[in-house]
């Protein structure tokens, strides 16, 4: 059983807190404190943003943050060695990566799954990848072999039929898009938000975890009523990039933040 | 993918994109198969490719550069005689009547040499649609004039900053727009690059452009040309060019890309020659990327050359060898640039100067009594701003 799947299964909450931020923003070994703080104040699953320089699914704040990483050197030692790092430090709750499929595909498929999973992530999210693709299947059997989740998007524009075709090669969750666009905080979400996520727990038999635009507690309270996971991701990234000059500063923004998150998901 | 489109060239094409813009696109091609088999629909676009773009282009013979160059006869479609300058506007007619028939009232696109952007904004006040195009603030400043002609036709323009601040960016944006808004917009792609069925439906309305070319030829020579040449950025005139003729392998086709200032990173645009297989902007194609996937900022003195991926159609083409790609240095297209207009009287796109630096070598090659079409893809008036400061600076 994969990690995603026996965390949902433990019952230790109703609604688990998914927060993502970016590696390398501003550096590497802040990126390690910051993975730290965000564990420590109530992630059930980190998602850890590999940085990409045409993040097309993105909104600007963490457009801003990519672009500010990747002023830093970028290599995959320098991802794998600070999410090896961030992963020691509390081993039990599971690391996944969210990027774009070229610098997967430019790594090595297997090469980049081997060191991944060396390095303690347990599952990939991948925006420009959709299911129907052959290197999606292609993908999806690789995780599969080393207990890895590929965990695919779904939005509001999805239709039944395509919803029903993805179960095939989804596992982990459902990363479901709250609204049309592209990653950003939000004021408001479509209007049949719950009804959407009551048909997919139905339809595709796997935890559904609402993402895109949510960032204060309000609202992270009221789809966590419905939804199995919020993720949070542009709203963590303005802390970074607010503070992210001083790292101890920074540190204590985000420790308050995800604390608070975290206290208003059952 | 379609059932009668193809989604892939070879290995490379299809549709990687986020999954928000999956529904569009399946839309999209379906009304798109629906059309193409419609004799209305048909009727309409020859109807306004003829009556508002000055269709066909003629075929010019150029009697000077044929002497010039002391080889083949030179052929030059004259995509720079339609309506807006260039060869852009077929697509944006057949695209915003698809959009029309979708019910959608809004249009977006990208732009880097500001022609499809200028294209697009014709349409969008033509047929009185809401339009946004997407330019980088560097192509806002270097391609001014269109910048000006898109506002005074109505559409707004909205400057990119980000990165490079030029095409990657700004279609980047426009992805971006239609992801927000895609019940009620539709993204006027305008090369033949993007997810599946972008390469397949640009190369369409542009394939008027080789089709037309190939017959007046025929009809005028009673023989077909020895070689065609084209230039390719994203490359969506090279492939209106190509198409009609891939399966005549008399025919010898030439690709000019963007050698810019020289062979490392960041200097040139030469997607065939130095870029390596990857997906950027829901396209599986040869792309200009760094040895961890991080795509590679393009140069070119061309805006409308400077994007580091390419139509996969051509990527399948260059790996198959039926075109052959060359480069051409931004000093070489300054002076095939300043040589055709001198010659020929035709002031041709910056674009289109790197395709006419290829069919020199190419008509000296040839030789005597052979013949060679040049697609002048688009009118330089755009670029004269922009040259003349180039020129400044050799002085």
């Amino acid at each position: 059983m994969s990690k995603i799947k026996s965390l949902f299964e433990s019952g230790s909450f109703k609604s688990a807190f998914i927060p993502y931020f970016t590696l390398g923003d501003p550096n590497y070994n802040d990126s390690i404190e910051f993975g730290k703080t965000i564990l420590d104040n109530g992630a059930d699953i980190l998602e850890l943003g590999i940085p990409f320089s045409d993040p097309v699914a993105d909104g600007p704040v963490i457009q801003r943050a990519a672009a500010r990483s990747l002023k830093n050197r970028f290599s995959f030692d320098e991802i794998f060695r600070v999410t090896k790092a961030i992963h020691d430090h509390k081993p039990e709750t599971p690391l996944v990566y969210l990027t774009y499929f070229n610098p997967i595909y430019h790594c090595g498929i297997t090469k980049f799954l081997d060191r991944a999973k060396e390095s303690g992530i347990v599952g990939l999210v991948i925006p420009d990848l959709p299911f129907d693709t052959e290197e999606s299947e292609i993908l999806f059997r690789e995780l599969k072999v080393r207990d890895m989740d590929l965990i695919h998007l779904v939005t509001p524009a999805s239709e039944k039929k395509r919803i029903q075709a993805l179960t095939k090669t989804s596992s982990g969750f459902i990363y479901y898009v709250t609204s049309f666009g592209v990653t950003g905080e939000r004021r408001e979400f479509s209007v049949d938000l719950k009804e959407r996520i009551k048909f997919l727990k139905d339809t595709i038999r796997l935890p559904i975890c609402a993402g895109f635009g949510i960032s204060t507690p309000d609202q992270a309270n009221q789809i966590s009523q419905y939804a199995d996971g919020i993720i949070i991701g542009s709203a963590i990234q303005r802390v970074i990039e607010e503070n992210g000059s001083d790292k101890t500063k920074t540190i204590a923004a985000l420790a308050d933040y995800i604390s608070k998150i975290r206290a208003a998901i059952p | 993918m379609g059932k009668n489109l193809p989604g892939y060239f070879g290995e490379f094409g299809g549709r990687y994109s986020p999954e928000i813009l999956t529904e569009a696109l399946e839309e999209l091609e379906s009304t798109y198969q629906k059309l193409k088999k419609s004799k209305k629909f048909k009727k309409e676009l020859e109807y306004y490719l003829k009556n508002y773009v000055g269709r066909p282009s003629p075929l010019t013979y150029a009697e000077r550069l044929t002497k010039l160059w002391g080889g083949a006869r030179i052929w030059l479609k004259r995509e720079d005689l339609n309506h807006t300058g260039a060869h852009k506007i077929n697509n944006a007619i057949g695209q915003a009547l698809i959009a029309r028939f979708m019910g959608k009232k809004r249009i977006i696109a990208e732009t880097g040499a500001g022609q499809h952007g200028l294209a697009t904004a014709t349409v969008g006040a033509m047929f009185g649609m809401e339009t946004v195009v997407y330019m980088g603030a560097v192509d806002v400043e270097r391609q001014n004039l269109n910048a000006k002609k898109i506002e005074m036709l109505g559409a707004k323009i909205l400057p990119v900053t980000a990165g490079e601040a030029t095409l990657k960016e700004a279609t980047s944006e426009a992805m971006r727009d239609w992801a927000l808004n895609v019940s009620t917009t539709h993204y006027i792609v305008g090369s033949a690059i993007g997810p599946h069925p972008f390469p397949t439906i640009v190369r369409d309305f542009q394939d008027f452009i080789g089709s037309e070319a190939r017959s007046e030829f025929k009809k005028r020579n009673k023989k077909l040309p020895n070689a065609i040449v084209a230039c390719v950025g994203g490359g969506s005139n090279s492939i209106g060019m190509f198409h009609a003729f891939l399966k005549d392998k008399q025919v010898a086709i030439y690709g000019a890309e963007a050698g810019g200032l020289g062979s490392k990173p960041g200097e040139h645009s030469a997607t065939l020659t130095y870029g390596k297989t990857g997906f950027l902007h829901g396209t599986k194609t040869l792309i200009i990327q760094d040895e961890f996937g991080q795509i590679v900022p393009a140069h070119s003195v061309s805006a409308g050359l400077d994007y580091p991926g390419v139509g996969p159609e051509h990527a399948h083409l260059s790996q198959t060898g039926r075109v052959e790609y060359r480069m051409v240095t931004d000093e070489q297209a300054l002076d095939s640039f300043l040589e055709v207009t001198r010659v020929e009287g035709i002031i041709p796109a910056l674009e289109t100067a790197h395709a006419f630096h290829v069919a020199r070598d190419v008509a000296k090659d040839l030789g005597k009594k052979k013949d060679l079409i040049i697609c002048l893809s688009g009118r330089g008036d755009k670029d004269v701003t922009e040259v003349l400061r180039l020129l400044g600076e050799r002085k």
